[in-house]
């Protein structure tokens, strides 16, 4: 049979408020396996997504910096130049710590 | 490293969803990753084939892989290959992810949007009760959650919406800002081969959204245009589209391809892009069959295409196999398997009057009967394609 009535909605309702979630995950059950592991795989589409959206963030911050320089408020040289003082540097190197202690969490 | 086009470079229409800047940045993300996936990761892939995994089957086997299957046997355990499809298929997601998130948000301003533009035209013809094919509504073709049909909202048009905005970054803009580079490379092997040949009336079998229709409308601006479709997403946002970018009078009708309402011999010009690796092998002899039915003597069917898979090397198949195989492209390898001329010899044209050739865009922007000798082939994309001549009904010749 090469038609057959079908109901061709989709199994969720479009939420403009969370996007993301209304548009669910595009994982498929024929989703193909590509290791030997099916985590493993699940682990690489985790990690894919990470680097587009670091790509994202990176993109924004070079957005705000670009901004920052045509309005003559901060020069790229500026940030690049950049040394924080002492308490500046304090900060963050606790931001930095315990970003690592949350990402690295699972190889403790 | 050829660099894709970011995605604001877009052609700009009232129906394109108004992308925020972390979605646009997610946009030149994917296409980034599928020019590494292109650039990078698919040389590493014919690497591994010829440095290792060839002679390691050799030895096995005792002979070369005698075709793409047994490519694809040597080749499943491979890194490279699982590394190159790994992300191949992630990015695709992501795309379609990020495709699905800007136009949930877009979904009821855009349907406002199409709404208004169709407001008291004749142009767009729906039919609520065409049965649409399962070969059509079953797959979520290229992962497009709910394929070409569905309709989240009533009058929806946020699949075609994502289709338009999203193909701009799978393809890293490499159709123009208009996507558009199938339908103006038909228009240029046109002008280039049979430079006097003047439509009157023209019909696109699977148009889409139309973004292939619109170029042939810009040359021949006298011709009646009829843009076929199964789904009517598709149409209301194609017909919208199309108005938004001032091309009033290109008729968009829900229809199956197989069996259009269309009168006997009233076309000079029936094509099809890109369609006939999504249709099933019940479907294809019907369609240009129909192509048939439509013409009028002396009138020519056209279809453009990804190359057949005959004369290609063995590897080159199995690369070519990856859409059919993991991006939900069911009817993929079985097309480019299929003799085309030769169905369409079948379907009533007669050998002597099918041919094949080769089309490319001219880049977007030029005049599309530019001289060949000024185009890019290197980078212009580029198709096969396979037509007929429709002779006299009745005498088509046979030989």
């Amino acid at each position: 049979m090469d038609s057959m009535e079908m109901n061709h909605s989709l199994p969720f309702d479009a939420d403009p408020i969370q996007p993301a979630a209304a548009a669910a995950t595009g994982r498929r059950p024929d989703s193909p396996q590509f290791t030997d592991d099916p985590m493993l795989d699940r682990l690489y589409g985790v990690t894919l997504a990470l680097i587009t959206e670091l790509a994202v963030t990176r993109t924004r911050l070079d957005t705000v910096e670009k901004l920052l320089a045509r309005r003559e408020l901060v020069a790229g040289e500026e940030i690049e130049g950049f040394t924080p003082d002492d308490s500046e540097a304090a900060a963050r190197s606790r931001l930095q710590a315990e970003y690592l202690d949350r990402v690295l969490r699972s190889l403790d | 490293m050829i660099y894709p086009a970011p995605w604001h470079t877009i052609g700009r229409h009232a129906l394109l969803p108004a992308a925020q800047h972390d979605e646009m940045a997610r946009f030149d993300m994917v296409a980034h990753l599928n020019a590494h996936v292109a650039q990078r990761l698919a040389p590493k892939v014919r690497e591994a084939y010829e440095s290792r995994v060839l002679n390691a089957w050799r030895m096995r086997q005792g002979h070369e892989p005698a075709d793409r299957h047994e490519v694809a046997a040597a080749m499943k355990q491979d890194p490279a290959y699982r590394a190159f499809s790994l992300v191949r298929r992630n990015t695709m997601e992501i795309r379609q992810h990020a495709g699905r998130t800007l136009v949930a948000r877009e979904a009821e301003r855009l349907r406002a949007v199409a709404q208004a533009a169709t407001e008291g035209a004749a142009t767009l013809r729906l039919d609520p009760k065409l049965n649409l094919p399962r070969y059509v509504t079953a797959v979520d073709t290229h992962l497009m959650q709910g394929g070409y049909t569905a309709e989240r909202i009533p009058a929806d048009v946020s699949n075609a919406a994502n289709y338009d905005a999203g193909m701009y970054a799978t393809i890293g803009g490499s159709g123009g800002p208009w996507n558009d580079a199938a339908g103006r490379a038909l228009v240029a092997w046109l002008k280039r081969h049979h430079p006097r040949f003047s439509p009157q009336c023209i019909v696109d079998l699977g148009c889409g959204l139309g973004h292939n229709t619109l170029p042939l409308r810009e040359v021949f601006p006298d011709a009646a245009i009829i843009a076929v479709d199964v789904a009517a997403p598709m149409l209301r946002y194609g017909h919208a589209r199309a108005r938004a970018r001032g091309f009033d009078d290109v008729q968009f009708l829900q229809a199956d391809a197989t069996a259009t309402p269309l009168a006997d011999s009233s076309a000079d010009l029936v094509f099809t892009t890109m369609v006939l690796h999504e249709t099933s092998r019940q479907a294809l002899p019907k369609i240009f069959a129909e192509a048939h039915r439509l013409l009028r003597a002396g009138g020519l069917t056209l279809h453009l295409e990804q190359p057949p898979y005959r004369g290609l090397s063995a590897f080159e198949q199995f690369m070519r196999d990856w859409d059919g195989r993991f991006n939900n492209e069911p009817f993929w390898s079985a097309l480019h398997e299929t003799d085309c001329a030769a169905l369409l010899a079948k379907s009533g044209f007669g050998s002597a009057n099918v041919f094949e050739s080769r089309c490319t865009a001219p880049p977007a922007g030029q005049s599309a009967d530019g001289d060949e000798q000024q185009e890019d082939f290197g980078r212009a994309p580029a198709w096969y394609a396979v037509g007929a001549w429709q002779a006299a009904k009745g005498i088509a010749a046979d030989g």
